[in-house]
């Protein structure tokens, strides 16, 4: 069925047909009764402004007289026969013209939308979308780094000899020198496993606060680690996260507009499909 | 058509609620707000070390370079994916690539820069939804059936060059199909923007072509949608030249009190224009403003990308045995094959060189640039691990048994099969926070590093008072703020002693070994000619390696098993800390250093294809690749 619709759209005798009969048909239609002007165009000062504005976009300055009124006998003559074109059926089965307006239509629904969301509806939201908007827990941590290539066989003693170290009261053992942070304040569990690697973050989730790791290894090594804090990761007030819950609100209203406005619009029409499925009737 | 009076009255209010919200632009800036933090320091001693310095402590990682279906060419080559998937992607989340593989960083992204094509920007999604303007013009038109067609038809694939010819359809750079294009990528960035979290940086790619000659430019913006919505991204049909851009930027500071910068990329495809020797890309003879011009705003040039790594080629670096790296010298966008004597005009190592005997001649030194990595990906995907890569684009390079045999793109001849990809790289930028200020500033003060893809730690600091125990220090940043000058930086003339530089490498987590630390030097003799050399600093496995009398070091071998596409890490170091004094110090001559990490070798993402497609992939095809990283030069100027 398609593949017909294409031939036809293709061939030229047929546009010919179709040309010939649209030409009388316009003739005729201009020909109509008395040639008194009767419809009427309405240039007011906001359109003239809307068309120097964007001369200005373009052309990064203002339009001077003449082009200005170049402009509005030009936006006069698009919209003279865009009227007249509506009024011949141009835009019927015009694809263009159909996105267009279902597009347009779409839109519309939105202004419908009220502009302010009360306080209330957010809360609501917030609280029934809890895995939006959940902080991540957050460390606070220092950490001694061992690096196996340094040590060796002594790799284990030395490690032994810091804990013992880290247990006392003598002061905290220096590590080997690396270009990993000594601490980190605050940092999201993503955070952390970007800079450490998945296995680090794991051990300081499940790790008691205000003491030393036994030792964790990493990619790049051994590191003992002190946990300083650890803030679970909670939901958040509305206050904290408000912009973004207004957001995902104001997207999914839109959405549910755009739905009822096309299923209102969409019980004033009987729709008749052909009686074996579609998928079938394609070729 | 009979219309009652009440659906025209209908109609007509309708478009004009439309005109009104459209004439409107609303960006949003959304954000979490940050918990609020007391205003007052407490009596207790300072706990968190990192918390009052107030030099750059943390490297973030991103792309800048990154190609959406709002591309006219990444639109052609067909990819689905828009700016939100490519955001959501680089921060983390798993996203369906166009050809249905699902996708997912092992790592995410601290930042990102969507920076499409501003010519036709969006142009191809508005002929999709049927534009008017576009669909008057015939040529359009018929795109629009290729484009809804098979893509694998002769028609499709005479699209496939066009985003870099000349003379298309004026329609497609009309404003009021950028225009929303353009609003609607800054208003996606705004919404993904989360300060300290993740960074997508406004910008756009700049894409002037002399014939088939690539002079194109990514320009990012230091400033919010307030500022990027003043003006619409240059396209580049009205002139090609540099200097044209430059006006741009600079009315774009003047008109929004904003900042911006140009990075060029792909010398390799400009047939020797890149870098302006004497003669200027389009004939006139380098003068004192282009040079000052070229300084001002282009301090970084983005080296290695998935067309090829640009650091050096052997032609100009022979003594280099590391200088063949993913090279592409075939020709131009246009067919045209390379000659050797273009390729002055088009590597960064080069072009660093020839700067310093510019800089003798004007008084500026045009080449003074930092460096980085990006993708230039056109897939939506910034995805360039060896294990864990996407493509160049999404015409029958995302991956598939076929790729690596797919060309990346053919003209007259010259074809490039897809084997030639390299799944390279990012750019890392040392800064105090994950803001549009502070990677904008880093990349300004050229405090940034390339990589071709695994996320090595680097610090490179140069100095005159360094010592060797500095290079065990626990906290070299400490050390190297204090007493030198970060990568980026000028060193300027201490008391005749030779300059000492600080360094620092780390692997990636979870990554392969570092092989060694190079450094490269370049400088003007007496003579005035340009001259290079590689120092071999760090290395790791010295039980076993010594460098030879040349100054050569062994290779460090291989435990990569190609048939398993697997390696380990028996060989190399996690980390390697060096203080190394040039030894060849002449005061009197000015010169550049950068340092180059390499790591141990590892599967290159052919052989990670054979494996995972199990396919047999010839020998002329590349197994194994030493992926590196290229810090940005520290320059020293003689009084």
């Amino acid at each position: 069925m398609r593949t017909m619709q294409l031939f036809l759209l293709r061939e030229p005798l047929l546009h010919f047909f179709l040309l010939g009969a649209l030409l009388f048909a316009v003739f005729e239609w201009l020909n109509r009764g008395s040639p008194a002007p009767t419809d009427q165009i309405i240039v007011d000062q906001a359109r003239i402004t809307a068309l120097a504005t964007g001369f200005q976009r373009t052309w990064q300055r203002t339009p001077d007289a003449a082009e200005l009124s170049a402009l509005v006998d030009n936006w006069v003559r698009e919209e003279i026969l865009y009227r007249e074109g509506i009024a011949l059926g141009l835009d019927q089965d015009d694809p263009v013209v159909r996105t267009r307006m279902a597009l347009k239509m779409n839109f519309l629904a939105d202004v419908l939308l009220p502009e302010t969301t009360a306080e209330q509806d957010l809360q609501n939201w917030l609280e029934q979308h809890p895995e939006d908007y959940t902080l991540p827990t957050r460390y606070s941590f220092r950490q001694v780094f061992f690096d196996p290539q340094h040590h060796g066989d002594d790799l284990d003693a030395r490690i032994a000899d810091a804990r013992s170290q880290l247990n006392g009261d003598s002061q905290e053992p220096a590590g080997d020198a690396t270009l990993l942070p000594a601490a980190l304040e605050d940092a999201s569990s993503a955070q952390v496993s970007r800079i450490f690697g998945h296995a680090f973050a794991t051990a300081l989730a499940n790790q008691p606060v205000a003491a030393w790791s036994n030792p964790v290894e990493t990619g790049f090594g051994i590191h003992l680690i002190y946990l300083r804090d650890r803030q679970e990761g909670r939901l958040p007030e509305l206050a904290e996260v408000s912009s973004a819950v207004s957001r995902d609100l104001a997207h999914t209203r839109s959405e549910q507009a755009r739905d009822r406005f096309y299923q209102t619009l969409r019980e004033r029409y009987i729709v008749h499909l052909p009686a074996a499925p579609i998928a079938d009737r394609q070729e | 058509m009979n219309q009652s009076p009440a659906v025209s009255i209908f109609l007509v209010t309708a478009a004009l609620l439309l005109s009104a919200c459209s004439a409107e632009i609303t960006p949003v800036a959304e954000q979490p707000a940050a918990p609020a933090s007391p205003a007052v320091r407490n009596e207790d001693p300072l706990y968190s070390p990192t918390a009052e310095r107030d030099y750059p402590t943390s490297v973030y990682w991103g792309d800048t370079h990154l190609h959406t279906n709002f591309s006219m060419d990444a639109y052609i080559f067909g990819t689905k994916l828009g700016p939100d998937d490519a955001y959501r992607f680089a921060r983390g989340e798993t996203i369906m690539a166009t050809h249905g593989q699902p996708a997912r960083l092992d790592k995410p992204l601290d930042f990102l820069v969507i920076a499409d094509h501003s010519d036709a920007l969006g142009a191809m999604l508005a002929l999709e939804q049927g534009d008017e303007l576009l669909m008057q013009n015939e040529t359009l038109a018929s795109w629009r059936n290729i484009l809804s067609g098979d893509d694998s038809s002769a028609d499709h694939s005479a699209l496939h060059g066009v985003q870099t010819s000349a003379g298309l359809p004026k329609e497609l750079d009309a404003e009021s199909v950028r225009l929303p294009a353009w609003k609607y990528l800054v208003d996606t960035a705004e919404k993904y923007y989360q300060p300290g979290v993740f960074t997508p940086l406004i910008g756009f790619e700049w894409t002037a072509t002399l014939g088939g000659q690539n002079l194109h430019r990514v320009v990012i913006y230091r400033d919010d949608a307030e500022e990027a919505l003043a003006l619409v991204p240059l396209s580049s049909t009205s002139s090609s030249d540099p200097r044209r851009l430059w006006q741009f930027l600079e009315r774009y500071e003047e008109v929004t009190g904003g900042r911006a910068l140009a990075i060029p990329h792909n010398g390799n495809l400009s047939n020797g224009i890149m870098f302006p020797l004497a003669e200027l890309e389009f004939g006139d003879p380098m003068d004192a403003e282009y040079v000052t011009n070229r300084a001002r705003w282009e301090r970084v040039y983005e080296v290695t990308q998935i067309k090829g790594d640009g650091e050096t080629h052997p032609f100009l670096s022979p003594d280099d045995e590391f200088a063949d790296y993913e090279t592409w010298a075939l020709g131009d966008f246009a067919g045209v094959p390379k000659t050797n004597d273009m390729l002055f005009g088009e590597y960064a190592r080069e072009a660093l060189k020839q700067g310093l005997r510019i800089e003798a001649e004007f008084g500026v030194n045009p080449y003074q640039f930092g460096m980085i990595g990006s993708t230039d990906s056109h897939t939506s995907l910034p995805a360039v691990d060896e294990s864990n890569f996407f493509g160049k684009h999404s015409l029958g390079l995302e991956p598939s048994p076929e790729r690596w045999n797919t060309p990346v793109g053919e003209r007259d001849g010259v074809v490039i099969p897809g084997w030639l990809m390299t799944s390279s790289g990012y750019a890392a930028v040392w800064a105090r926070d994950n803001t549009r200020e502070e990677i904008w500033d880093a990349l300004h003060r050229r405090e940034v590093y390339a990589s071709t893809g695994p996320r090595i730690t680097l610090r490179f600091f140069g100095g005159w008072n360094f010592t060797e125990v500095d290079a065990q220090a626990p906290d070299i940043a400490a050390v190297g703020y204090v007493q030198g000058v970060p990568m980026g930086a000028e060193l300027t003339a201490g008391a005749g002693q030779p300059p000492r530089f600080l360094i620092r490498a780390m692997k990636e987590v979870n990554g392969a070994n570092l092989d060694r630390i190079q450094v490269i030097k370049g400088w003007t003799d007496a003579e005035g000619l340009v001259q290079e050399r590689v120092y071999e600093v760090a290395w790791s496995n010295t039980d076993t390696r010594r460098p030879d009398e040349d100054g050569k070091l062994p290779p460090v071998g291989s435990t990569v098993d190609i048939a398993s596409a697997t390696y380990d890490n028996s060989l190399g170091s996690g980390e390697l800390s060096v203080v190394w004094t040039d030894p060849d110090f002449d005061a009197q001559r000015p010169a550049f250093y950068y340092v180059r990490v390499l790591q141990i070798p590892t599967p290159r993402w052919t052989t990670h294809d054979a494996v995972a497609f199990g396919i047999t992939i010839p020998p002329y095809v590349p197994k194994l690749t030493q992926e590196r990283a290229y810090s940005s030069p520290i320059w020293y100027r003689p009084d």
